[in-house]
């Protein structure tokens, strides 16, 4: 699938824990608070619950960049989904990097449910810098 | 048969000319694997090789190949089945074995009541230059199923290195027509003397490695000998035998769908997965490594004899050298046999 | 090496005369050169085929999972490693084998001494005193042990089982090396670059699922290239379903893989499988301050946590 580089968008697929992280979103979206469209959000119960395949299925169909986001250390609604998963996390970007995926297409950030205008910020930074890596190509199928 | 004769250095003119009018595969290095692939020159072959770590099959049955695709226009469906536009192939330098493994592939797709069209499609037309084996390996066993290292089965012309010319032998009309138009010269008596010497040297140097005399009786016999169980306890299970294999055939078909498209593949499988056998149900008819086994042997050694009137393997020895737990499918025959 | 066999023997009949074990897990000889193949023993008298030698290369912890009886299992260090790693994900109890360590000198890389030879056949091989002598149609050569061991071997700095019940022989003497200095140089070559070495190897992979199958750590009822539902990935040969699978399997083995190198020896497409693994192998240390297979006690890496793990990866943490 190859894209027109012009007036390209990138399409960026954020999976947002359901307790802090989707709830900073949505305190975005009330507080009227513009950020860009390129994000496509997931929920899921917990950053505990992203199984690294979802990050390699985005990828691999279509996303130009993943951006995961959970409650702040401390503050998981299970406790410590949030611990178990930021190791995995660590170790799912080193190796994608070292694989020799562009450093920036998958990224992780905390967000409370009181973030919405950090929550904003993020989406516009995780944007701008995808874009600037330019559409993804590398684990597109076909 | 006729037999013509051609320098080594002259194979290169007659390689490239043979490139400007078939798609050319031959044995290519890749790191320090060989593999059968599209040349684009002369100077990607390498001949000086025992034989290929993959089976040249996949030229003509891919590991992975789309079927159709559908869609939708409009409210109407669509489908389109690839078409390849393709020049014929020409297999250039595989081994007799490899070439003896088309026939048994055409058994397979090119069945009485089951033509396979996108198999068909590239079979057809297709030329096979093989060259025989000079120095054949320990683990060759051609001649233990019917082969040998200069079997012409399968080839439509069969090269024999005698030094610094390649004799070809000419086997069917389609290579008598091909080599009566790149023009080579006729092979000379003293020529043909010296093929001979260096066909018999090959010939002697291989000893017979399984008994095939009785061998089907003998495995329909033993099928529930406990003995299956402790030939493959090492077993992992892996796809190596039946992919590195020339006459396995095995494949699943898959559909893959995304958003408004399908597309229907064909995958090479294999007989030593689980997964083969599973049933919607979970039940598995063949759960351990000693019903998985058993059947890839039984199947060459028996059910092929029955379907075909012969076993399907060639002799090759791929799974031999391969197999990571030396599992030598030679000497499971053999304990086999002598039970 | 032959008084080694003969000790491995002697202790094998041991165990099954005092029923103390019903089977036992060794190598016999195998029907090729340079090669030595797993057996199952039951009975006494077939002790004697059991060999150690430098092509016992397999990783015989794969055959100890699913199976009811009591096993003794000859093992060497990366071979308890495993085991290690087994009892801690409860595969197998401790109670249930008895293991036999043997330290280990490294194991030759059939690979490289045919490498050696250009093509020559070799058609029997022998060791001895750190010799490894070649034979084929009119030529005999002899290398040096020690340069063609298996790179895993080569990088290995536990060469004395870690975990044993009987000890076959002397200890071997560890030596320091440099584990992660083909990483470091992998991490300095370019993004490009990388990915270029990485798909390139994968893109050779048939999918044959050697290397799961060999690995004592792929244990999985069921594997994820195996499930259907869902379908993690997809079984093109589309080099992005290739890669995928190849990622997923190494993470699949972040602080579990033991570097035994058991994968890269059963790959027949020679695909450099040590580059993804050995990365978490590396990293899994450097972050998490953990090694497989070493300890019974420790908890695997994944399965735990510490407030303070490192999360300089994050955006504005
Ligand atoms: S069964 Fe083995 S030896 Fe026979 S044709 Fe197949 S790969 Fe070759
Ligand atoms: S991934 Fe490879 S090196 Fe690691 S434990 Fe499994 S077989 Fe051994
Ligand atoms: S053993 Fe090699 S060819 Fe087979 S699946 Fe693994 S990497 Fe691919
Ligand atoms: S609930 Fe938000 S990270 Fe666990």
């Amino acid at each position: 699938m190859k894209r027109e580089t012009n007036d390209w968008e990138p399409k960026i697929v954020a999976f947002l824990c359901n307790w802090c992280s989707y709830a900073g979103a949505d305190l975005a979206g009330v507080s009227r608070i513009q950020y860009p469209t390129n994000i496509r959000i997931i929920r899921v119960p917990c950053s505990g619950r992203i199984n690294p395949f979802f990050i390699l299925s985005s990828l691999q169909h279509g996303a130009d960049g993943v951006l995961v986001c959970g409650c702040h250390p401390g503050d998981c609604h299970y406790l410590t989904g949030n611990y178990n998963a930021r190791r995995k996390f660590a170790l799912l970007q080193s190796l994608l990097e070292y694989a020799g995926v562009e450093k920036g297409r998958v990224q992780f950030s905390w967000v409370s449910a009181a973030e919405g205008g950090r929550f904003a910020e993020l989406v516009a930074g995780v944007t701008e810098s995808i874009q600037a890596l330019g559409p993804a190509e590398k684990l597109v199928k076909r | 048969m006729k037999t013509k004769i051609i320098r080594k250095q002259d194979m290169t003119g007659l390689l490239n000319n043979l490139i400007q009018e078939y798609e050319v595969f031959a044995p290519v290095k890749r790191d320090d694997l060989v593999i059968f692939d599209r040349i684009g020159s002369d100077k990607d072959v390498s001949l000086e090789y025992t034989n290929s770590i993959k089976p040249p099959k996949e030229i003509l049955f891919p590991q992975s190949e789309t079927l159709f695709t559908c869609g939708s226009i409009g409210d109407a469906a669509s489908i389109e089945v690839p078409v390849s536009e393709e020049r014929p192939r020409l297999l250039f330098g595989i081994r007799p074995c490899d070439a003896r493994s088309f026939l048994l592939l055409d058994k397979v797709f090119n069945e009485e009541n089951h033509r396979d069209v996108y198999y068909l499609s590239r079979r057809n037309d297709m030329m096979v230059i093989a060259i025989g084996c000079i120095k054949p390996r320990a683990t060759c066993f051609c001649t233990s199923v019917g082969g040998g290292p200069f079997s012409s089965q399968g080839s439509d012309l069969l090269l024999v290195d005698i030094g610094d010319d390649y004799i070809i032998q000419v086997i069917t009309d389609k290579g008598s027509r091909l080599v009566e138009k790149v023009g080579v010269a006729d092979a000379g008596e003293n020529k043909l003397a010296l093929m001979k010497m260096v066909i018999q040297e090959a010939e002697l140097s291989m000893s017979p490695q399984i008994k095939t005399d009785g061998l089907k009786e003998k495995l329909d016999s033993a099928f529930d000998d406990p003995i299956w169980g402790s030939l493959t306890e090492k077993c992992l299970s892996c796809g190596i035998c039946t992919y590195l294999c020339p006459s396995c055939y095995c494949f699943d078909i898959i559909d893959e769908v995304t958003d408004s498209k399908g597309e229907r593949i064909r995958i090479w499988d294999s007989c030593q997965f689980p997964l083969f056998t599973l049933q919607a149900s979970g039940s598995n008819p063949r759960p351990t490594n000693k019903e998985r086994h058993r059947q890839r042997v039984m199947h060459k050694f028996s059910y092929c004899v029955d379907n075909y009137g012969q076993v399907s393997c060639v002799g090759c020895g791929r799974c031999v050298i391969e197999c990571p737990v030396n599992l030598d499918i030679r000497q499971v025959l053999t304990t086999i046999s002598n039970r | 090496m032959s008084e080694l066999s003969g000790q491995i023997r002697e202790a094998v009949r041991k165990l099954l005369r005092q029923k103390e074990v019903d089977l036992v897990i060794g190598f016999e000889a195998g029907t090729l050169p340079l090669h030595s193949t797993p057996c199952f023993i039951r009975e006494q008298q077939e002790a004697e085929r059991l060999i150690w030698n430098s092509f016992c290369d397999n990783n015989l912890a794969k055959y100890l999972g699913k199976r009811q009886e009591k096993i003794a299992i000859i093992a060497k260090s990366c071979d308890a490693r495993a085991i290690v790693e087994l009892i801690k994900e409860k595969q197998i109890s401790r109670e249930q084998v008895v293991i036999v360590g043997v330290p280990c000198h490294g194991m030759i890389d059939r690979r490289r001494a045919e490498a050696e030879l250009e093509g020559k056949e070799i058609l029997e091989a022998e060791e001895n005193d750190g010799e490894l002598t070649l034979k084929g149609n009119g030529f005999t050569k002899v290398l040096k042990r020690s340069d063609y061991l298996c790179y895993g071997c080569e990088v290995c700095f536990h060469r004395n089982p870690v975990i044993y019940d009987i000890l076959i022989g002397d200890g071997v003497a560890e030596k320091a090396t440099d584990q992660y200095s083909d990483i470091a140089e992998f991490e300095a070559k370019s993004t490009e670059e990388r990915w270029r070495y990485i798909s390139d190897q994968v893109s050779k992979c048939i999918r044959c699922y050697a290397c799961r199958n060999a690995c004592p750590l792929c244990y999985c009822r069921e594997c994820f290239v195996d499930n259907t539902h869902p379908q993690w990935t997809g079984k093109t040969t589309d080099i992005s379903d290739t890669m995928i699978f190849h990622l997923m399997r190494a993470f699949h083995l972040a602080g579990r893989c033991v570097g035994c190198g058991a994968c890269e020896r059963a790959c027949p497409m020679k695909v450099d499988i040590r580059k993804l693994n050995r990365k978490l192998v590396s990293d899994v240390k450097v972050l998490f301050d953990y090694e497989a297979g070493i300890s019974l006690d420790r908890t695997a890496p994944l399965a735990t946590f510490k407030p303070d793990d490192p999360e300089g990866f994050m955006l504005n943490p």
